[in-house]
């Protein structure tokens, strides 16, 4: 107990620290686990780690069950048969191209065709999988919109399930190849059938149960209770009879977020909240398990096809679903940069793989996709925000907050406004400025030094008598300026200034040479320069994504 | 607006100098008790000031020096007489000023200014209240016809 409790509390810290270095999470648990277990320190003990197994398979469940609670019947409209056919594509293309490479090196090395097709495929399933939080976070640190980042979310929230659902293939038929079934071939297609088909209905039957229970159920505790109470059940009962758990637990989730999608918004909520500790303690045990020193040197070389695997296959996977999905060419050209990222789900399975298959196979299933995860995590995110930035994507979804801060006085500074001075008998001031819609001119000495400001609203007043424009000048309408920014001021300064002193302009002036005139900020043309940008850029995001439904 | 807010009955004279300079500065000693925070010193200044840009000489007679001022909580108006004239004013039309009016007002009361002005000048602009004002004997029935004209 102490030690999980010291594991929770290491993993989540690591976490947190690796999170600061923008990298997710998941890999900072695992680097701790890493350093409690048997590579470094040995706090966790092999005994430790047997015992945590149930727990493993109840975190998977939890893994399993939130990813069915993403397919709800509504992503699929929403995101269309184009984004199926770019999601089936670059998730096969992972597959197919890291099963291909892995197994053959695998057979190269081993000298065993089962083994390397075993391999091959297992890896080649976890492969598929991309990891959403480290690729929508950078999504949304830049701002990105557009037909490729709305791409990138959709596949990212549904491959995961690919990844599952072909992971619970590749596992059956490996099971059946490393000869680790017992009886015939027919028996092993059987025993895989039953894994798959009496996973998906022990899952879907469980769902109908919880759902039933769930109407009754008043208060968020008890729901929780319930919740929780029918994973362990399913997870329990699925390796009682020797089903699938993922697949079973996802298959619940799928089940009850169709049958009661607004009661299960709730349910899946109080999960994820939930959740936290049993995926540090999960990941960190991940971590501990992992002993380097124990990594052989063709785990190594299989890591290393794995990565450029995995990186070519997405490539050309989401090039030709892009192709074949009709989508922008942007999606074509970028989308393959975007789905790098490989994190929990990937780890999970892996464990999930070491628990079926003893021995060398499994380690090295695990060493590889933690080692693979690492890489993955540290190019990842750079390489979608080259992607987005390729793509034009970047600070497509900017605010006029954002866009007000990332100016400067000097981009909204209207320098052809027309400058007074102080002598210009009124009468003059008001031929001149019948043609221009400024708010307020600045009024300058001879040597361009700024005196004042006469505004629109106090010539107006200079109306009252027609008499006045005759001998009135500009001093006597003019007032001292409140305040006055320079060109290098920021805008959203100046914006806050100006609201502070409830003024609709200000004077620029310069900073070295005293206060010469530069030009005038008004307000006013800050917001319409500031809406055409955001129209100009949510024009070019939502435009064509539009055109991508 | 009423003139006779601004305008008290000692804020209206016959003038004795016969030079723009000190027809000013006899104005300015009009106003100079109800000056507080500024400095005579600092009136005459602006009022320097403002007469260098152009001269508020605005003809048919009629001068109107006016200045705004940082410190004045009130505005103020006086007006100086001369049945000869002021010959040096500078006004548009070359003709010496006879009705010189003085407008103070506070620097931030701008609307205030430009309406006082504009009551001034809407005033003056009679021809009967002209040479009511000055064609009247005594100070007091200068400051009757302007209060009251536009009766």
């Amino acid at each position: 107990m102490v030690v999980i409790g010291l594991a929770i509390f290491f993993g989540t810290v690591g976490g947190r620290i690796f999170e600061r270095l923008r990298i997710p999470q998941v890999v900072g648990n695992i680097f701790i686990g890493l350093l409690l277990g048997q590579s470094v320190l040995g706090l966790i003990s092999r005994e430790t780690i047997q015992n945590l197994e149930p727990f493993n398979y109840f975190a998977l469940s939890v893994i399993g069950f939130l990813i069915g609670g993403e397919l709800h019947r509504d992503v699929f409209r929403k995101h269309g048969r184009r984004f199926i056919t770019i999601l089936l594509a670059e998730g096969l293309g992972a597959f197919i191209v890291v099963g291909l490479f892995v197994g053959w090196t695998t057979w190269m090395i081993t000298g065993d065709l089962a083994i390397a097709i075993a391999l091959g495929s297992v890896l080649g399933a976890i492969s598929s999988a991309t990891a959403p939080a480290a690729t929508v976070n950078v999504l949304w640190e830049y701002k990105a919109g557009g037909p490729l980042t709305t791409t990138v979310f959709a596949i990212v929230a549904m491959d995961d399930a690919l990844a599952l659902i072909l992971f619970s293939f590749a596992a059956g038929a490996a099971t059946i190849l490393t000869g680790q079934g017992t009886g015939g071939i027919m028996a092993s297609l059987g025993r895989v059938g039953w894994e798959l088909a009496g996973g998906v209905i022990l899952g879907i039957a469980t769902g109908f149960l919880l759902n039933l229970v769930l109407r009754r159920a008043k208060d968020r505790d008890s729901s929780l209770a319930f919740i929780i109470g029918a994973l362990a059940l399913v997870t329990g009962i699925g390796k009682m009879i020797e089903v699938d758990t993922i697949l079973a637990s996802m298959a619940l989730g799928f089940t009850i977020v169709n049958l009661a999608p607004r009661r299960s918004d709730k349910a899946f909520k109080i999960v994820e909240e939930f959740a936290p500790p049993i995926f540090v303690l999960f990941f960190v045990s991940v971590g501990a398990q992992l002993d380097i020193g124990g990594m052989v040197r063709w785990m190594w070389i299989l890591a290393f096809v794995y990565v450029i695997a995995r990186t070519v296959g997405k490539f050309i996977g989401a090039n030709i679903g892009s192709k074949l999905g009709k989508a922008a060419p942007s999606v074509s050209k970028y989308l393959g940069l975007c789905l790098f990222s490989q994190a929990g789900v990937a780890v999970g399975l892996s464990i999930s793989a070491s628990h079926r298959f003893s021995g060398d196979f499994g380690t090295a299933i695990i060493m590889i996709v933690a080692l693979t995860t690492f890489i993955a995590q540290v190019i990842g995110p750079p390489s979608v925000k080259y992607a987005v930035k390729k793509a034009g994507e970047v600070g497509m979804r900017i605010t006029e907050e954002d866009l007000i801060e990332s100016y400067r006085v000097a981009d909204m500074v209207n320098k052809t406004t027309k400058s007074f001075l102080p002598d210009t008998p009124l009468e003059t001031v008001l031929g001149e400025i019948a043609e221009t819609d400024e708010l307020a001119y600045p009024v300058v000495d001879d040597t361009g030094k700024l005196l004042g400001v006469v505004s629109l609203n106090e010539l107006r007043r200079s109306f009252m008598s027609r008499e006045l424009s005759k001998f009135l000048v500009v001093y006597d309408m003019m007032e001292s300026p409140s305040a006055s920014v320079t060109e290098e001021t920021p805008l959203a300064e100046a914006v806050s200034l100006m609201k502070k002193l409830e003024v609709e302009f200000l004077p620029v002036v310069t900073a070295q040479y005293g206060d010469k005139l530069v030009g005038m900020v008004e307000q006013r043309e800050i917001r319409q320069a500031i809406s055409r940008e955001i129209m100009r850029r949510h024009q070019v995001a939502e435009g064509e994504s539009a055109d991508m439904a | 607006m009423e003139l006779s807010d601004y305008l008290t009955r000692d804020r209206v004279i016959i003038l004795k100098s016969d030079t723009k300079p000190a027809v000013i500065d006899e104005l300015i000693d009009v106003l100079t008790s109800c000056l507080e925070g500024v400095t005579r010193g600092q009136l005459a200044e602006s009022i320097n000031k403002r007469e260098d840009l152009m001269s508020t000489g605005i003809g048919l007679g009629i001068a109107v020096p006016h200045v705004r001022l940082e410190g004045l909580s009130h505005a103020f108006v006086a007006v100086g007489i001369s049945r000869e004239g002021i010959p040096d004013y500078e006004s548009i039309d070359g003709e010496p000023a006879h009705i010189i009016v003085l407008i103070v007002a506070p620097q931030g009361r701008h609307e205030l200014y430009i309406k006082l002005l504009a009551t001034v000048v809407g005033l003056l602009k009679k021809s009967s209240l002209r040479s009511r004002i000055t064609e009247a004997e005594t100070s007091f029935e200068i400051y009757t016809a302007l209060i009251n004209g536009n009766a």
